[in-house]
């Protein structure tokens, strides 16, 4: 049966005559804005003041959008696919990682911001970038098998991790500011601690992996990786089950480990008709845990877990494959990019009541 | 309707006992003839064939054609190569220093996007039809009377059921390797010794020389030849028992296909004729970026390796080296970062025996959509090939008194690509 849609191509502020509930509740989560770009899109970051959403694809250029006004913006530079971005605390500086290796700095605040400097961070993919807590320096990860460390202000590099054996995925800061986590292609979980410039420990996420014999290939990594805001947790986002990766035929997963133990948590796992990628992972304020997949049919869904509980309490599909995820500071919209070009806004209350209704 | 994902059952190994049951199966075929003509063509030399067959569709915008930053450009960038306004895939870093040796062709349209399809239009030169590989045409053409390993070898880590030899005999068909392991059975049965063996040889020898009275000798020659060539292959036990150097091993990598090129390298230098090494892995319908960068990772090191190996020890010369797909991968990208299949614009890239090096032969548009200069197919490629080798391939198998054309008659070779 077809349901008619609600018309959701303006921006939030769209919504303005709309009285909006502000009681969280996930299982009400629902499109309320779609900023749409004419490429397939790979990526995508909120800034921490909630002002703008950028956006990677599959072409050369950052897309920027104004949350409140709509407006859009184009950065050009890279030579390559845009993968991953990180902000600064108070939203001016962007940090984009492109496949091409190179890790560019923005100003946000110049109305038609140019790379601030670039950093040739990795030979082959630069598939992850991420800014350290206190605010002073970038981790990396890439294609070469190595983690890097850079100090913000002029680039330098101050850290090389070595030891991953395979294409690194991802990389994160935990909330310490003393460690770095990365996951490799054959999930392969590396603690390193930036005191020491040594690796302390690793966690096994080899569930996350899969070699398809029938074409002679590995197929797995982290697709996203995140610390709950504590520390105590990581999450993981990615495949598992490997069948037919050629074809697309494995299962999204989103593994859960302690921080203390580098004990596996929990295996989160959307319904078994859905095969794909789990894209995008992350920590709600409130403690509930929020995943994003694409389906190999091109459908996407977002996924709700709370704190202990091994199967998400909510799903909510969608018409189009997620491919990311991220949250904004007001903790009731979440931005999901899509393969089909559009960034939605997820509103994660009851839909908006007319004024007098 | 049933998506085409490639990919067909398998898988076959080699065994002495399952090759020598295909050479009975051929001795019903129309037997040898026409090789003198063949031999007066290419002079005495022993011209070989390096095949590395990229199974299942290796992505031209990921290896040979590359259009960053187009619409369907994928997200790795163009290199340039040991040859000036040639570039590449950043893929294949290794590749790119030894293109000077390689030539490309970038207009290839076969018009078909079905997996077997593509593959035995490539092998034979024709779209239907019960005609051999070029692996089979090298083993009856190139192959020295007095070689010690058959002339058509294929190693591989699984494989299709292909009957390659057609009408040539079955002594020309592919011999399979599963990867480095020894072919299966090279010892005697317990129980036989070798003076035993060699009576049971007479024997046969006596039986056939029987049978033969009155028949026509393709009758029982495919049998002989089959029986010489397993004998041959048990007498030469050791050499595929033994194990690579270890210097070679970190040159071409530890993994299947660096040992299997090894291999290769070592049957080229013992005067094999034709020998094919697949490589997996290519048909990525899903994560074809990630797939690229793992599988042309381990394929650009050793492939130059084996090249380099092959250039310095005078041998490319006399070896056509081909790298080829059964089709490449569509430009647009799909939901699932995928690349599907793609007869219609296409690359591969050829070199050594015959081979004008450095050559670009065609062009597709600029998003990769379709071949807008010197359109071929693989007719036209394997015409090439054996010209390349010497081979007239306008010329006819004479096959039992028939005659056949022995490459497509309605395609010719790509003559500007010729050296």
């Amino acid at each position: 049966m077809k349901v008619k849609q609600p018309d959701t191509s303006g921006a939030l502020v769209a919504q303005k005559p709309l009285v909006e509930s502000e009681l969280i509740e996930p299982a009400k989560t629902h499109q309320v804005a779609q900023f749409k770009h004419s490429v397939p899109l790979t990526s995508c970051r909120v800034d921490p003041t909630g002002t703008y959403v950028v956006a990677g694809a599959q072409d050369l250029d950052i897309q920027v959008w104004h949350l409140q006004t709509q407006a859009q913006r184009t950065l050009k530079g890279h030579t390559s696919w845009v993968r991953s971005f990180d902000f600064s605390k108070d939203g001016n500086t962007l940090y984009s990682a492109c496949w091409g290796g190179d890790v560019k700095v923005w100003n946000m605040a110049d109305a038609a911001p140019q790379a601030l400097m670039t950093i040739p961070a990795h030979k082959g993919s630069a598939r992850w970038v991420r800014l350290s807590p206190d605010q002073t320096k970038l981790a990396t990860c890439g294609n070469d098998l190595l983690v890097k460390v850079w100090n913000i202000a002029d680039g330098e590099l101050l850290q090389t991790f070595s030891g991953h054996e395979r294409h690194v995925y991802a990389v994160d800061f935990h909330p310490d500011g003393r460690h770095l986590v990365s996951q490799d292609l054959m999930g392969v979980i590396k603690i390193w601690d930036m005191q020491t410039g040594k690796l302390a420990r690793g966690m096994d996420a080899s569930l996350m992996t899969g070699y398809d014999n029938k074409f002679a290939a590995d197929m797995g990594g982290a697709r996203d990786l995140q610390f709950s805001p504590d520390g105590s947790e990581l999450a993981s986002a990615g495949i598992t089950n490997v069948a037919n990766s050629f074809a697309g035929i494995q299962d999204p997963i989103i593994m859960l480990f302690d921080w203390k133990t580098g004990k596996e948590k929990a295996q989160l796992k959307p319904d078994k008709t859905f095969q794909g990628i789990a894209w995008g992972v992350r920590y709600h304020p409130d403690g509930f845990l929020i995943g994003a997949g694409a389906d190999r049919s091109g459908k996407g869904e977002l996924w709700f877990s709370k704190p202990g509980e091994k199967e998400f309490f909510h799903t909510l599909k969608l018409p189009k494959a997620a491919r990311g995820l991220d949250l904004l500071a007001d903790g009731r919209h979440l931005v999901v990019p899509h393969a089909d070009g559009s960034v939605c806004t997820y509103r994660m209350t009851a839909k908006a009541k007319l004024f007098g209704t | 309707m049933r998506r085409n994902q490639g990919c067909n059952p398998l898988d076959h190994q080699l065994a002495r006992r399952q090759f020598l049951a295909g050479a009975a199966g051929g001795a019903i075929s129309l037997g040898l003839s026409g090789a003198p003509a063949i031999a007066e063509q290419v002079k005495g030399q022993h011209k070989r064939i390096l095949q590395v067959y990229l199974q299942g569709g290796v992505s031209q915008l990921e290896s040979w054609d590359p259009k960053p930053g187009t619409e369907f450009g994928g997200p790795f960038r163009a290199i340039p190569t040991s040859v000036p306004g040639m570039h590449i895939s950043e893929l294949l870093p290794y590749t790119a220093q030894r293109m000077h040796l390689l030539s490309l062709v970038r207009s290839i349209n076969i018009k078909t996007n079905d997996h077997t399809q593509g593959r035995l239009f490539m092998e034979k030169g024709r779209r239907a039809g019960e005609y051999p590989y070029i692996g089979s045409i090298a083993s009856k053409y190139l192959a020295p009377t007095n070689s010690e390993l058959p002339g058509y070898i294929h190693i591989s880590t699984r494989g299709l059921t292909d009957s390659t030899s057609a009408f040539l005999g079955a002594q020309h068909g592919q011999l399979k390797f599963e990867g480095v392991k020894p072919p299966k059975n090279l010892a005697l049965p317990n129980g036989l010794n070798e003076t035993a063996a060699a009576r049971r040889i007479e024997l046969r020898q006596q039986f056939n020389k029987q049978f033969g009275q009155g028949r026509p000798k393709s009758m029982t020659e495919s049998f002989d030849v089959s029986f010489e060539q397993a004998a041959k292959l048990m007498a030469r036990k050791t050499f595929f028992e033994k194990q690579p150097d270890g210097k070679d091993l970190e040159r071409y990598g530890k993994h299947d296909f660096g040992r299997n090129c090894l291999l290769a390298r070592a049957l080229l230098e013992n005067d094999a004729t034709c020998v094919k090494v697949t490589h997996h892995g290519y048909d990525s319908h899903a994560e074809n970026f990630n797939f690229h960068l793992e599988q042309l990772g381990e394929f650009d090191k050793t492939f130059s390796m084996l090249l380099d190996d092959l250039h310095e020890r005078g041998m490319l010369e006399s070896t056509l080296v081909m790298v080829y797909s059964e089709f490449g991968r569509t430009p647009q990208i799909n939901v699932r970062y995928g690349r599907d299949h793609w007869g219609t614009a296409w690359s591969i890239a050829l070199g050594g025996c015959g081979i004008q090096p450095g050559a670009i032969i065609g062009k597709t548009n600029e998003k990769g959509t379709a071949v807008v200069e010197r359109e071929v197919d693989a007719g036209h490629l394997f015409h090439t090939y054996l010209q390349a080798l010497g081979i007239d391939s306008t010329n006819d198998h004479d096959i039992a008194g028939r005659s056949i054309p022995i490459g497509d008659p309605t395609a010719q070779s790509i003559k500007e690509l010729l050296a």
